[in-house]
């Protein structure tokens, strides 16, 4: 709601009779003495801010309903979840977190010092902070982008058909285990025939390099190693047939259940959560990370069964992915910002840009602990 | 110093820089505060999820204060600040609410084909639990015969 008030005089000739109209909506009139103009308005800003600034606060008003509803979503879907992974089953290191929001806030520092510096007409000095809060920013989409990959190593991704992760050990969870190795050998079946085509025509040839026939031959031994692991665990003795097995021969849910979580623990073992590190270190136990099958021989990349690891992976990539994609939107105002004077008559412009910084830095700020913490 | 407005003051000279940087200490203190919670020096009394997370969410909010009252300039405005921010986050909040019948409470009504396939239902305890739970909670939860 703006408040604003109108102070006008209006002069109705015929005759020489003059009127006078006042009308005040707020107590901040300031009056004018204005004698022999001609009747018009004059209207007096009723917010004692610039122009540019209050559109950016209202842009922020929307921009808080905008992230609003994202945390909203996030915080109902995940205390409303049957099952929710730890940050350590979803690879989520805390201390990264806390770099990122250290990082935040020192840029948040920076971008306010310079914008004093420009108000203060130092225009170098501005731009050098302008210039450090653009490295900061970098610094943050290069963490978070570590991140991404992490997850998508280890085979979480927001959707199909990439996300490998289901919710629950089960067949259904046993059976995607034996597609995958079932496809996997078939790729490396289909290598090998065409290689040996391959092979076949090169013969033909004269002065074949030796490196060239090296290489072939080594990534002829590595598909010979993939092939017989992938027969390994599909072999009657192997993980997923054991697990298969158990279903034909036993009544007892819990027997089977456990039998399916077996196989999901040996392609991924479970992880107790960031509370129970200590607890390992007080048992002797210092190996907090074990290996299984996907460590060990990560172009497997087995499904993997993590609680609730789909709603995880969903609500985390939207969140952090809007979050960065205005993180980039800033670096990119700042290149902008870069190829101005940074002066006093551009200290307007840093503070709006200040203003939208902060706002994505308070964004992190609740993103931090939600995310990391919870 | 320019602006269009000639009653923002918002370009003037408010004193030094020392302010931001005793602002920027005092978050850097907030953010390992969160984490407290984590350190053996929590008190044991105090050892439930849900104040650990309540006392997360107040050193949040008291960093976004903070952040909102000196690095976007509110503490020295004028009272429209309370008009802009007061609204919103009373929405903000509201829109929070209004998820929670319909999303926040989904498997109240949850069909019994949706539990068998969803994952197993933790309890508030620590995830160290899960399985261990996991296979109990299923027990009498799965009670129907199996479905292949």
């Amino acid at each position: 709601m703006l408040l604003q008030y109108a102070t006008f005089r209006a002069w109705s000739v015929p005759g020489n009779s003059k009127w006078e109209i006042s009308a005040y909506t707020l107590d901040q009139a300031m009056s004018h003495d204005e004698h022999g103009h001609s009747g018009g308005f004059e209207y007096h800003p009723g917010l004692p801010i610039s122009n540019g600034k209050t559109y950016m606060w209202l842009f922020l008003s929307t921009e808080i309903m905008f992230f609003a509803g994202l945390l909203g979503t996030y915080i109902v879907l995940r205390f409303g979840a049957a099952a929710w992974p730890s940050p350590h089953d979803v690879h989520l290191v805390e201390e990264f977190g806390a770099l990122n929001t250290a990082v935040l806030l020192f840029s948040s520092l920076t971008i306010v010092l310079g914008f004093e510096a420009a108000k203060r007409n130092q225009a170098a000095a501005a731009k050098g902070w302008i210039l450090l809060t653009l490295i900061l920013g970098s610094a943050f989409m290069g963490v978070k982008a570590y991140e991404y990959k992490a997850k998508f190593d280890h085979g979480i991704y927001p959707q199909l058909p990439r996300s490998q992760i289901w919710e629950k050990a089960d067949m259904y969870y046993a059976a995607a285990v034996r597609t995958r190795l079932t496809d996997l050998r078939a790729e490396i079946a289909a290598s090998n025939a065409e290689q040996q085509q391959l092979s076949q025509n090169e013969s033909e040839l004269s002065g074949k390099d030796a490196a060239w026939l090296s290489a072939l031959k080594e990534s002829e031994d590595e598909r010979s190693r993939r092939d017989d692991i992938c027969a390994g665990l599909l072999a009657t003795e192997g993980p997923v047939a054991q697990a298969e097995s158990i279903v034909r021969t036993s009544q007892d849910l819990v027997v089977i259940n456990a039998a399916f979580q077996q196989l999901a623990d040996t392609i991924v073992p479970p992880h107790n959560g960031g509370h129970e590190e200590s607890t390992h270190e007080e048992s002797g136990d210092a190996d907090v990370h074990h290996v299984a099958l996907n460590d060990l021989h990560p172009w497997l990349k087995l499904p993997i069964c993590i609680p609730g690891g789909n709603m995880w992976a969903s609500t985390y990539f939207l969140l952090t992915g809007f979050h960065a994609l205005h993180v980039l939107i800033g670096l990119i105002v700042f290149v902008c910002l870069l190829c101005m004077r940074l002066d006093a008559a551009s200290a307007g412009v840093i503070e709006n840009v200040g203003l939208y910084w902060h706002f994505v830095d308070l964004v992190w700020i609740f993103l931090f602990p939600l995310l990391y913490l919870f | 110093m320019t602006t269009d407005n000639p009653l923002d003051h918002s370009l003037e000279d408010h004193g030094g820089n020392a302010k931001f940087f005793v602002i920027f200490l005092a978050l850097c203190f907030l953010t390992a505060m969160s984490f407290f919670t984590y350190s053996s020096y929590w008190p044991r009394a105090l050892d439930s999820d849900s104040i650990k997370r309540t006392f997360m969410m107040v050193v949040s909010c008291t960093k976004a204060i903070l952040v909102i009252l000196f690095f976007m300039h509110l503490w020295w405005e004028a009272n429209w600040k309370y008009v802009l921010t007061i609204p919103a986050s009373l929405m903000s909040l509201f829109l929070v609410l209004m998820l929670v019948p319909d999303v926040g409470f989904r498997l109240d009504n949850a069909s019994r084909e949706r539990r068998l396939h969803m994952a197993a239902e933790q309890t508030e305890q620590e995830p160290a639990d899960h399985h261990e739970q996991t296979d109990g909670e299923e027990e009498t939860e799965n009670s129907e015969p199996k479905e292949h």
